[in-house]
């Protein structure tokens, strides 16, 4: 398992994908730099953490996750890829587990990178309100865990389709509508491509470790995850190479 | 000649789906508010007594993203089409050149955008009909949100068809995709000389036509600069 995941490491580390990195840090710093406002709160840090968080968790988590999601296979799409990957010594599980722990870790980074933005954003401002770490990690963190069913689903289609404006456009297909579902208080926290939102939220509900509750934690972050991570595995195990 | 590359174009995208997609941008625009105005018609309709207005504005709130991210999906789609079997050397190898090859391209996804824009607006026509929302129909308005962002957003399917057709990894061009869609999205913070701005048909001077001349204009420019690069390359 180890050493799958660092071949695949290796194939990544000098690719273009360590500067698609660097992206949700510059949206982050755009994005804070255009949010201001009045939303009845004192610390300007949470005026812009509320403002930045929501285009970001809306529009750009869920697409850019399909875009990792597409990189990572991309090698093997290529020049018949799967046939050399599957004729090692490997399980087809443990090929799906590797690159799906993979974007899930790059996403990570993407967090914690986006997270940064926001610090030197501030910096630049010049806002001296203490920053509210504790809501902080837990919105990164939940936006985090949001987007691991929806990961999951974009490998799948990525394995599906060698094209990779498929993927892409399915899951433009389902992020779009987020716009509007996440307003319905009644549909909002069924929609599986709503919940970065929800989970990013810091103005949402506030009782419990995340911005969700616990019940919709499981059922729909993690029925979505169960669905769509036991598909693509599933589908994976049976593809013909 | 170019009128017989545009027909190889068209041939070689049938059933790849990129039909099916020119169809569910503006059905599923349109399918949006149907679910909106199904849930909550009476709230929205409280809102404001001109609900054609209303109506059109939350038709056209998804409408430039919608189109940027068609322009992304459509150009690379093409794209992959042609990298996947390695026809682009097949395809300049043929009596034809660069140029005419780049105009054809340009031209069929600006067809399929033309023909998207088109069924959206009939579609926000007829759904707007069944929503009794008035008897002034503003019809000039629902051609001018429908039509206009095509115009507009021109110079966004300049800059992606030339990433499409460069790039063999094409992730890049959808990355730049989705930075577009969120410029698209905070369009009323941007300042007017921003092209992903400019579908929302936003400007300072109240004017939607500017941006669709705007479009025209920068599109062609981009377009040229787009074309003069893929003619200069080299043809993986």
């Amino acid at each position: 398992m180890l050493s799958i995941m660092r071949s695949e490491w290796y194939k990544l580390r000098k690719s273009w994908v360590i500067w698609l990195l660097f992206i949700p840090p510059l949206i982050g710093l755009f994005l804070g730099q255009i949010s201001m406002g009045d939303i009845g709160e004192a610390n300007q840090w949470i005026i812009k953490l509320v403002m930045a968080n929501a285009t970001y968790a809306l529009l750009f988590l869920p697409l850019i996750t399909g875009v990792v999601a597409g990189f990572i296979c991309r090698y093997e799409h290529q020049e018949g890829g799967w046939k050399q990957l599957l004729a090692l010594p490997v399980t087809r599980g443990k090929v799906y587990l590797t690159k799906y722990i993979l974007v899930l870790f790059l996403v990570l980074t993407m967090q914690l990178l986006y997270l940064g933005s926001m610090l030197i954003l501030g910096a630049i401002q010049g806002i001296t309100d203490p920053f509210p770490w504790e809501i902080v990690w837990r919105s990164i963190l939940g936006g985090w865990v949001a987007t691991s069913p929806l990961v999951a689903l974009q490998l799948w289609m990525s394995m599906i389709f060698k094209n990779f404006a498929a993927p892409f456009s399915i899951n433009v297909i389902f992020t779009l509508p987020s716009l509007l579902v996440i307003n319905s208080e009644r549909f909002g926290p069924y929609y599986p491509w709503g919940q970065p939102f929800l989970m990013m939220n810091i103005g949402g509900e506030g009782d419990n470790f995340f911005f969700i509750p616990w019940e919709q934690l499981l059922m729909v972050v993690g029925g979505s995850f169960i669905v769509f991570f036991f598909g693509g595995y599933l589908y994976f195990q049976r593809k013909a190479v | 000649m170019i009128l017989r590359l545009l027909a190889v174009d068209f041939l070689k995208i049938r059933r790849k789906g990129l039909w099916l997609l020119t169809f569910i941008g503006p059905i599923g625009v349109v399918a949006l508010q149907m679910v909106n105005y199904g849930v909550r018609k009476d709230y929205l309709f409280s809102l404001t007594d001109d609900h054609w207005q209303q109506y059109i504005g939350n038709v056209s709130a998804f409408t430039p993203l919608a189109i940027i991210l068609g322009i992304v999906i459509l150009t690379s789609f093409m794209a992959s089409i042609e990298d996947e079997t390695n026809a682009w050397k097949q395809l300049i190898a043929l009596p034809v050149s660069k140029r005419e090859v780049y105009l054809s391209k340009f031209t069929m996804i600006s067809c399929l955008l033309f023909v998207s824009s088109i069924i959206l607006l009939l579609m926000t026509y007829f759904y707007g009909l069944t929503l009794g929302l008035g008897e002034d129909i503003p019809y000039l308005q629902i051609i001018q949100y429908s039509l206009l962002p095509f115009f507009a957003s021109l110079p966004v399917l300049g800059l992606q068809l030339w990433l499409a057709t460069v790039c063999t990894n094409q992730a890049i061009p959808t990355t730049v995709g989705v930075i577009s869609v969120i410029f698209a999205y905070s369009a009323m913070y941007l300042p007017d000389w921003v092209i992903w701005k400019w579908p929302s048909l936003d400007n300072q001077w109240d004017q939607p036509y500017l941006n669709g001349l705007m479009g025209i204009a920068m599109g062609l420019a981009i377009y040229l600069i787009g074309m003069t690069d893929f003619k200069r390359r080299d043809v993986k």
